[in-house]
């Protein structure tokens, strides 16, 4: 069965990244069902491509972290299926991209990575579990302008990268508190850690991304990933509409939180933290 | 204003800030743009017109200014030693008390 996407590469024409991005678009087109969106043309023209950009799963190729690509989808208002990065590709791919805008053997090995791994079928191993923990919380209200800042009054335990845990047993949900989807406003895009892999306290528990910048999820405990919250794959927005309820990143199977603790604010220590950021910085 | 201390620890003690990488930055300024913490000064008219001014206001394991740069410029120390060194300084604290 052919596969079928809205493609939406940066076409960077500056650098390396770039023209790698334009090539993996083409060579998935040619490969399946699928269709290009030249971001130059879509910035000034829309109409072109708004048809296929809602009909189809949108993959959007970034050749950097500037991100321009998934900027412009943002812009627009597109929901992103994917997104594939060309750098962060090649650094886990052991291939070093140099400065020529000339592609050599090497950058269509890369070429030839990504764009097999979009055409094979797509397997997920992620998984939701059914454990005990509460729907509804109960929450202190800091108000700035129109800006709410909900913090649950118990129960949750902060690290100062405005990340909560809330811990039932020896598993914990983590997530973000609502200074994060505040500041980033509407969430684009949620990037998963692997279901299984071991994070220590303040690693990086995967990405959360709007377009106005990229968030990294800083792990307030230590322990094994056992499920993330994969209605966000669909519905990031659901971070921006409560993240401590359904905007949930992931479960944790807890290795010391006894000794984690002692990193960790509780609710009185960071509501006045938060307080302060917001004042100082939230405009 | 800085937070002076980090979970009980004075923030000068923990080593936690953005490296440039002068052979890749090319001063596109977006980390300076996005910081709020005054991290960043820009310096014009002089070789490196870029330089982390105050390390210490940086959020301790904040990397968010490195995920806006193009050009993979910024770099920062390894969060698993940072996180051993608070827990050893607190429990050096603890023993002065």
């Amino acid at each position: 069965m052919s596969k079928s996407y809205a493609l939406l590469p940066c076409n960077g024409l500056d650098k390396c990244a770039g023209c790698i991005s334009r090539e993996v678009a083409i060579k998935v087109c040619e490969n399946s069902d699928s269709e290009i969106i030249c971001p130059v043309l879509y910035r000034v023209a829309d109409a072109r491509y708004n048809k296929i950009a809602q009909e189809k799963p949108l993959i959007v190729i970034d050749g950097c972290n500037t991100r321009c690509a998934s900027r412009l989808a943002s812009e627009k208002s597109l929901k992103i299926a994917q997104k594939i990065n060309i750098s962060d590709e090649a650094k886990a791919n052991n291939i070093e991209l140099h400065n020529s805008l000339k592609l050599n053997d090497e950058d269509f090995k890369l070429v030839n990575i990504i764009a097999d791994n979009l055409l094979k079928e797509e397997e997920k191993v992620i998984s939701s579990l059914d454990t005990d923990f509460p729907e509804k919380f109960e929450y202190e209200i800091y108000k700035k302008d129109k800006f709410i800042f909900r913090v649950p009054k118990e129960g949750f335990y902060f690290n100062e990268n405005d990340c909560y845990v809330y811990v039932v047993g020896n598993r914990a949900r983590i997530g973000v508190t609502d200074y994060v989807q505040q500041s980033l406003s509407d969430i684009m895009f949620f990037t998963p850690p692997a279901v299984g892999s071991e994070i220590e306290q303040f690693g990086e528990a995967g990405t959360i991304e709007s377009g106005k910048a990229v968030f990294e999820v800083v792990s307030p405990v230590s322990g094994t990933v056992v499920a993330v919250n994969e209605k966000l794959l669909n519905s990031p927005e659901l971070i921006n509409e409560n993240p401590y309820e359904k905007g949930w990143i992931e479960e944790i199977e807890l290795s010391d939180f006894e000794s984690d603790k002692e990193l960790l604010y509780d609710f009185n220590k960071y509501f006045e933290i938060m307080k302060r950021k917001v004042d100082e910085f939230h405009v | 204003m800085a937070e002076t201390t980090f979970m009980g620890v004075p923030r000068e003690k923990i080593d936690w800030s953005p490296r440039i990488d002068y052979t890749k930055c090319n001063y596109c300024m977006e980390c300076v743009k996005f910081c709020p913490h005054d991290v960043y000064e820009i310096r014009e008219g002089e070789e490196k017109k870029l330089i982390v001014k105050n390390p210490n206001n940086c959020v301790v394991f904040c990397r968010a200014c490195g995920k806006t740069c193009g050009v993979d410029a910024l770099s920062f120390p390894n969060k698993n030693e940072t996180t051993k060194m608070i827990k050893e300084l607190r429990k050096e604290m603890e023993g002065n008390e």
